[in-house]
């Protein structure tokens, strides 16, 4: 950039190198049009962003420091919004909810994603397509959709799910009202409904393996066992990488589901930190402190990218 | 997955215009001569709202200073979307909404205080039932004017009354419970009734009244002049006896919420249950004869928890319109509009001199009239009522689940005690 500036200021009365062939004038004043070019198609979606990202983080970041109620006047509280998070039990409970959310759901998600990636990617499976478009489509199903049917297939008094597992002669009783299966159910269903995705960038990572790295390995007498270990694994690495924690971010953020499901309940079982988020901020018109809330939980996913990152960057170098 | 947060983000970023323009602008809209322009937000959207907009348009066209347009959305939107509006300046300047929502709004200082127009004689104020009115009192002032204030009452299916050989609705306790039992029904003896004698939620209900009112019923309470009083002898009694007959008994399912409740009633599934006056629109939809009795008394009251909303001016707008508000709230509670109003949103009159005779042409609102010197206000002027019966709520799962419930009443009443300190 600093260079072109540079240029447009002093290259008038200097000599100009005759143009090279193939007809580009000056190439610092193509490169200009070319970024004024750029600029502008990038302007619409600055501003797009600028207003609705990046302007509300800023002012949420000013009202976390009040004891704004969104409306009328506010007050400067320093930290005492980030102070109240790491004291109080209720929002302590929700944390602690959300991180066996996300040990619940991580790892059940990718697992499930990863197994059936593995089948489907097997050229002897037959009607492939038909399978990965059916395990995929609760992914496109709307969450509150997903979390309504759900809510009423495990319904004690009218769930289908409840009626066939009782003739098998299985009670699972009102599991949604259950302080200890309130959480695995949930959890649950958000794999069923997210697990597709995954299932899909998995199978985009195996199909990147070349195939001849597997006729090697049978070359070298390694049986389906072996070549998973030594050729799928390392391959899919960098996809496990970022599918573990784009999941792990989307656990971190559990709400719209959860919300319907169970509203937070069996008395608070369920009640993770983004409904915290939502309940000081538009029941108790408490903004201040549902800022503070979000940056902390803003910080906490930071984090993970940054994690995330590191691993990336350490495997580029290390040139796979 | 994001959106919430975003979404969370987004409002906040409109309260900081609000608070960075509200200096300058909204002021003058409406001058001397001219005609206020009031908006109102309420979530009537059955046959009761069509009676209130039509009050509305009357009142429009009763004088020529004041027009008010109406905008109806469900109870619940309005409550999502209050917030962001009044943050951006563009919210309304009369809004309904759920009594027990209206302290935390009050207390942030979304609504005008209404202590003198509660004193002016010709407010129409003066003949409410006292105890609606007090739903309305906030740090010890008034806040907003009730559109609706009605206790809960049991609603019973006459049929299964009949099949049981039960011919009057139980009156006391004792006889609730006995008649509960008769109509708790296992068929094939596998421990889970087919029918249930009563549908008890322990969590969720509308405004969470169910169990307050049985704690009144045997001169137990959950807060009272600002203090905690959970932890009393007469609500350890009260749980104790309504939770054996859950558990025990099994006259209720546990872990019942409000919206499965109301479906456990309408599917003829429980032959006893508490609400308010859409009961009887549920009932009707689904076939069910009902009747409707007061809630059993208990051993030492007889007392049921008030559902109500309230209406409130909000503060972002000049007093003209607050004037004008106060203008409709007058007219709405003249004795014809009351009247009128109460025929057609199925809620009791809100004026103490309309008797039941009055409303007789609609026999839900002459029976829940009949009840309504039972009706106390949920928490009134509890600022963060809502927090106080959400620790009610987890107390009754809790207790509903086989706890401990001296322990929990015992931990009960230190988190009310601080919810209610924190304002």
């Amino acid at each position: 950039m600093s260079t072109t500036m540079h240029k447009k200021t002093t290259a008038a009365p200097r000599y100009r190198a005759p143009a090279p062939l193939g007809g580009r004038r000056n190439p610092a004043i193509g490169q200009r049009r070319k970024n004024i070019q750029a600029l502008a198609f990038l302007v619409p979606a600055l501003l797009v962003l600028g207003t609705f990202t990046a302007w509300p983080m800023i002012s949420a970041l000013r009202l976390s420091f009040t004891d704004a109620s969104g409306f009328g006047k506010e007050k400067w509280v320093g930290f005492e919004n980030y102070a109240r998070i790491f004291t109080d039990p209720v929002i302590l409970n929700a944390v602690l909810n959300t991180a066996l959310y996300a040990l619940l759901f991580t790892p059940m998600a990718v697992a499930l994603a990863l197994v059936l990636a593995l089948l489907l990617n097997d050229p002897r499976l037959p009607f492939r397509g038909f399978f990965r478009t059916a395990l995929f489509l609760p992914f496109i199903i709307s969450l509150a959709v997903a979390a309504i049917a759900w809510s009423y297939l495990i319904d004690p008094q009218v769930g289908l799910l409840n009626y066939w597992l009782g003739n098998a002669g299985i009670r699972i009783g009102n599991v949604l009202q259950d302080p200890v299966l309130a959480m695995p159910a949930v959890a649950f269903v958000a794999v069923w409904k997210s697990f597709g995705f995954y299932m899909v960038i998995f199978l985009a990572g195996l199909q990147e393996i070349p195939g001849s790295l597997y006729e090697a390995a049978k070359v070298d007498g390694a049986g389906p066992f072996m070549r998973f270990r030594h050729v799928t694994m390392p391959m899919l690495s960098n996809t496990t990488a970022f599918v573990l924690i784009f999941a792990l971010i989307a656990a971190l953020q559990a709400f719209d589901q959860i919300y319907v499901m169970t509203g937070g309940g069996p008395y608070g079982h369920t009640e993770t930190v983004v409904m915290q988020i939502y309940k000081s901020g538009f029941q108790k018109l408490d903004v201040g402190f549902a800022s503070a809330l979000s940056y902390v939980l803003l910080a906490a996913t930071l984090l993970l990218s940054v994690v995330q990152f590191v691993f990336f960057g350490k495997r580029e170098r290390e040139g796979d | 997955m994001k959106r919430s947060l975003t979404f969370l983000t987004v409002v906040a970023a409109a309260s900081l215009a609000l608070t960075s323009c509200s200096g300058g602008g909204a002021s003058g809209e409406s001058k001397d001569g001219a005609k206020a322009e009031l908006t109102f937000w309420h979530g009537y959207t059955e046959a009761d709202g069509k009676v209130l907009n039509k009050i509305v348009d009357d009142f429009n066209a009763s004088q020529n200073e004041v027009s008010i347009k109406v905008q109806t959305n469900p109870w619940s939107v309005i409550d999502d979307t209050l917030l962001p509006a009044l943050s951006s300046g563009k919210g309304p300047d009369i809004v309904a909404m759920p009594a027990e929502r209206l302290p935390v709004y009050a207390d942030k200082g979304a609504f005008v205080q209404l202590d003198d127009f509660y004193k002016n004689p010709s407010s129409n104020l003066d003949k409410l039932i006292p105890a609606a009115a007090d739903m309305e009192t906030v740090n010890g002032h008034k806040y907003g004017v009730p559109s609706g204030f009605v206790p809960l009452a049991m609603f019973y299916n006459k049929s299964l009354f009949a099949k049981a050989g039960i011919t009057t609705p139980p009156t006391t306790w004792d006889e609730w419970i006995a008649a509960a039992k008769k109509l708790t029904v296992d068929e094939n003896n596998d421990g889970t009734p087919e029918q249930y004698g009563l549908g008890l939620p322990d969590h969720a209900t509308v405004a969470n009244g169910v169990w307050p009112s049985l704690f009144y019923g045997n001169g137990g309470n959950v807060v009272k002049d600002g203090k905690a009083v959970v932890d009393s002898p007469e609500n350890a009694q009260t749980l104790k006896t309504w939770v054996d007959a859950i558990r025990n008994d099994k006259i209720s399912p546990a872990g019942l919420d409000g919206i499965a409740g109301d479906k456990l009633f309408s599917s003829g599934k429980a032959a006893m249950y508490l609400g308010g006056p859409w009961m009887s629109s549920i009932a009707t939809e689904n076939k069910i004869d009902y009747g409707i009795a007061a809630v059993p008394a208990g051993p030492k009251d007889q007392a049921a928890s008030a559902i109500g909303i309230s209406m409130g001016i909000t503060t972002q707008k000049d007093e003209a319109k607050a004037a004008a508000a106060q203008k409709f709230f007058t007219y709405f509670l003249q004795k014809e509009q009351a009247t009128a109003w109460s025929l057609g949103s199925g809620w009791p009159p809100l004026r103490s001199d309309i008797p039941a005779s009055d409303v007789a042409a609609n026999p839900v609102v002459e029976a829940l009239t009949k009840q309504s010197e039972f009706g106390r206000p949920l928490l009134p002027g509890v600022v963060n009522s809502t927090d106080v019966l959400t620790a009610v709520d987890k107390l009754t799962q809790r207790a509903v689940a086989g706890e401990n419930i001296q322990d929990l009443l015992k931990e009960t009443q230190a988190s009310v005690q601080k919810i209610v300190d924190a304002k």
